[in-house]
């Protein structure tokens, strides 16, 4: 409950998703692994490159990334789902997700995602094998 | 006020849990090997360190936990500052940044004086892996032979147990 409602000292701004909002990895996963994301764009907003199919804008934290986020994400319809994701920790230490987050919200995408990874990649994804990028 | 404290509230259970996650490692086991390189580039292996008591920092430039708990760090090594240099002990920074100036500058900024050392893998790690690392921030203390004297201990916790063995 806490989670969705956070006031971020790293960043200072007031950022809510709602649980609707969140979308389990296990859904991620499967989407990709079935071939459903025609209609999905997977951006990383953290430090590494590592969902299959994912674009990378670089870490949320930087100005650069949020302005290649919305260079990304530019021409996109807005009811095009946008997931993104960061996973170096958990949410309410994470740096990198509320202003990528924030951003979609001002863009008008109403189909805006925040994948859940409560603790953080490895365990929530790379542990499960879920599907990566090739090396 | 009240969203200072769900932020405390918050990291105060992050840590609680980091100290109490599960690892694939036990007291008693063999630190697993370490080839890697260096912050300067060079090729660094844990067994160069046979002969030491050596605390094992998994930290990142991204972790808040671990940069807080860097001046700590900094604060023990300076009391065995003898040990360190008669080679009784020593501390490794093992970073799990991806990028190698993400690393740096937190090293030049913190001022952290042991060696550092990383595969610039991020959450993909082997290392990381082979060490059974759930969540940062996290450590090992390994005895003079390799073997592992603590997993995860942090605080005075940490203190005691270098101090014990080293006295």
């Amino acid at each position: 409950m806490f989670l969705l409602s956070i006031n971020s000292n790293a960043q200072d701004v007031k950022t809510h998703w709602t649980a609707e909002q969140l979308m389990s990895p296990d859904t991620l996963a499967k989407r990709i692994q079935n071939h459903q994301t025609e209609h999905l764009t997977i951006v990383s907003v953290g430090y590494d490159d590592i969902i299959a199919g994912g674009v990378y804008v670089g870490a949320g934290e930087e100005e650069a990334s949020i302005n290649a986020l919305r260079q990304l994400l530019q021409k996109t319809p807005k009811d095009q789902e946008v997931v993104i994701y960061c996973g170096c920790c958990p949410f309410a230490m994470c740096p990198n997700i509320r202003a990528p987050f924030q951003l979609l919200q001002e863009m008008g995408f109403k189909n805006a995602k925040l994948l859940n990874l409560k603790q953080n990649i490895k365990a929530d994804w790379l542990d499960h094998d879920y599907p990566i990028k090739d090396e | 006020m009240k969203n200072l404290s769900i932020i405390l509230l918050l990291m105060f259970g992050c840590f609680i849990k980091a100290n109490t996650q599960s690892s694939t490692l036990k007291v008693g086991d063999l630190a697993p090997q370490m080839d890697v390189f260096d912050i300067q580039n060079q090729p660094f292996s844990l067994a160069q360190l046979k002969g030491k008591v050596v605390l094992i920092d998994f930290w990142a430039s991204w972790c808040t936990a671990c940069m807080k708990e860097q001046p700590l760090l900094k604060k023990l090594y300076h009391e065995l500052d003898e040990e360190v240099r008669n080679g009784r002990f020593e501390i490794i920074g093992f970073s799990l940044d991806k990028k190698k100036e993400n690393w740096q500058r937190a090293v030049d900024r913190l001022e952290i004086p042991w060696p550092q050392v990383s595969d610039l893998q991020f959450w993909k790690s082997p290392i990381a892996k082979a060490y059974g690392i759930q969540m940062l921030a996290f450590n090992v203390v390994i005895d003079e032979n390799g073997k592992i004297l603590g997993i995860n201990q942090h605080g005075e916790d940490l203190e005691q147990l270098i101090k014990d063995h080293l006295n």
